[in-house]
């Protein structure tokens, strides 16, 4: 079974991005969500919710928005793609730590996944205005951390950290 | 961490009159309201002056100030600048002519209407849409409660509302400009009065927010005009004088009309929606903040069922006045008002507007450890709260009474429904 993994980080922000991903300290808040296959209904709460919180923090305008794209972004994959899954979000007091783990099926590659308007979604989720393939592109665009792992036949793991400043 | 600057509104609590039933404090969108010591009070840095607590409140313990009619008599010229929804507020019997010359009899010198500026404003708005491409969806910023709620609670949405000035204010401009020249009075012998279907416009009239330049000198209700006018009509006294209409012009009464008038068929296609009444735009605008709409070009929102129809200065239901207005638009005559003057301003960008400035309400503190902290306590006292939002403290829900708690405002004692299961035994 071949296993892939993507790792981004943004070059402005890489030395204390690789020295957050390898301490990861205890968050001082945290928010967890469980995401039902194909639950389009729900789908948008946790990135809300998170959102919320943050914007509780006194977080500034243009940060909530990068954190609202990419966490969207993530949580309708998993809704999309996915068997479902559930989300954390580690919250610090400098930066937002994401984390999506789905029951598979797992991705083939990731880094064709990457690719601007590559998708594997199926007519029905066209139709309902997603699968564009603009989905990791547009994450990756939004996060200061980007780090995905995966298997076919297996699960997918994406991690994602936005600092405030 | 509350905003220091004082600001304006036009709903006015009544204390005598209030008795602390919590309707409003339910109903309000910015959670600006509470019940403390049996009688209502305003957050003043969070309302938006929607105006939905005064038509929810049964005992008139929230009322609205407009300017009165007599504030004109300050005034060497008068004009009143009347908005679209006005001329959905008679019935067939009367003719809307008849009705808007009646104004002139009530002491003013001329009239002008928000219909005979919207076709051209219109244009600019598509224009300006697509000199921005890079902002999606463009947000519609002629309705100050919506302006005032994305201030509020969406100011990462700022960049989206559209910047220009809304038909009311070009018109103010226009006119006091116009009749200096022409009538040569010095510009502040001319007052400019909008006539207003709601609080919001009184609001934005005496505490612009950016979009609003103080253009006009006062807003006076359309009931008090609507009293006045039906006054005269009975009384059936004639004028000589005689004052244009623009049916076609109409349309911005009414927030699916505006909104189809930028996608109308003369112009590039664009993608348009409308969106009205303060709970939906609320639910549309944490879309818009998701990036969920972004293949719409331009959104109208208003406060109002239906659009400026809805406002709660008007005597008929939205949707009469709706349908009217409708009407009205598909008999009336096009008559052509000159729009020269307009493109240039528009074209010497003096139709651009200040910088909409955030007014957070969120945060729980000024520093991020200290509202992490409290986010911590919030949660600790949401636990122990029944979860029913029954209102019944005095704060609109459980959660918001805990933040109350912890920003020292309230206590946990006032939870009447906790202090009944510790009298039982927690048996409730």
């Amino acid at each position: 079974m071949i296993m892939s993994e993507f790792w981004y980080y943004r070059e402005s922000k890489e030395p204390e991005a690789k020295k957050f991903m390898e301490n990861k300290p205890e968050p001082d808040y945290d928010l967890s969500y469980s995401i039902g296959e194909r639950d389009f209904v729900n789908t948008g709460k946790a990135s809300s919710e998170i959102k919320l919180a943050l914007k509780r923090l006194g977080v500034d305008n243009t940060i909530l928005r990068r954190v609202a794209i990419a966490v969207y972004e993530a949580e309708i994959n998993v809704t999309a793609h996915s068997r479902g899954g559930n989300i954390i979000a580690n919250i610090y007091d400098n930066c937002v730590h994401v984390v999506f783990k789905d029951n598979g099926p797992g991705m083939k590659d990731i880094n064709q996944s990457m690719e601007p308007g590559f998708s594997t979604a199926d007519e029905m989720i066209r139709e309902m205005g997603f699968g564009a393939g603009l989905g990791l592109p547009n994450i990756k665009k939004n996060a200061d951390v980007l780090h995905i792992e995966s298997q076919e036949g297996a699960n997918t793991f994406l991690e994602l950290v936005i600092f405030y400043e | 961490m509350n905003n220091q600057k004082e600001y304006f509104h036009a709903i006015k609590i009544v204390k005598e009159n209030c008795t602390g039933c919590t309707k409003c404090v339910r109903v309000c969108i910015t959670e600006a309201l509470r019940v403390r010591n049996g009688k209502v009070e305003l957050l003043n840095d969070r309302c938006i002056d929607c105006g939905k607590c005064v038509q929810v409140c049964p005992f008139n313990a929230i009322q609205t100030s407009a300017d009165k009619l007599s504030t004109i008599s300050k005034f060497k010229y008068k004009i009143a600048i009347l908005s679209s929804s006005f001329a959905g507020q008679f019935s067939q019997k009367i003719n809307y002519r008849a009705a808007k010359k009646a104004i002139l009899q009530i002491g003013f010198d001329e009239i002008a209407e928000e219909s005979m500026v919207t076709e051209v404003i219109s244009s600019f708005i598509h224009d300006y849409v697509k000199r921005h491409p890079k902002i999606r969806p463009i947000i519609s910023s002629k309705c100050p409660a919506i302006v005032r709620l994305i201030q509020v609670r969406f100011p990462s949405l700022l960049p989206n509302v559209i910047h220009l000035e809304a038909p009311m204010s070009a018109l103010a401009y226009y006119f006091r400009e116009k009749v200096r020249k022409e009538k040569k009075i010095a510009p502040e012998n001319i007052g400019i009065f909008l006539i207003v279907p709601c609080a919001a416009q009184v609001t934005a009239t005496h505490q612009p927010e950016g979009t609003y330049k103080n253009l006009g000198d006062g807003a006076i209700s359309a009931q008090d005009i609507f009293r006045e006018v039906m006054g005269k009509l009975q009384k059936k006294e004639e004028t000589e004088k005689e004052c244009d209409v623009f049916p076609k012009g109409l349309t911005w009464a009414i927030s699916q009309l505006e909104a189809e008038q930028i996608n109308s068929e003369q112009r590039e296609r664009a993608r348009t929606m409308a969106v009205s009444g303060i709970h939906n735009a609320n639910k549309v605008l944490i879309k818009i903040e998701n990036q969920q709409l972004e293949t719409f070009d331009y959104i109208v929102m208003d406060n109002c069922t239906n659009g400026c129809v809805g406002g709660i200065f008007n005597i008929e239901d939205p949707f009469v006045a709706s349908s009217r207005i409708k009407d009205m638009i598909r008999k009336g005559a096009t008559k052509e008002f000159q729009t020269e003057y307009f493109q240039n301003l528009y074209h010497d960008g003096k139709m651009d507007v200040l910088e909409l400035k955030p007014r957070p309400i969120t945060a729980l503190d000024s520093s991020i450890k200290n509202a992490i902290n409290k986010m911590k306590q919030i949660d600790e006292i949401i636990k122990k709260l029944p979860g029913l939002d029954c209102s019944a403290c005095g704060s609109p829900t459980c959660r918001a009474l805990a933040e109350d708690i912890v920003a020292g405002k309230a206590s946990i004692d006032d939870c009447i429904v906790l202090m009944r299961r510790n009298r039982q035994g927690k048996k409730l």
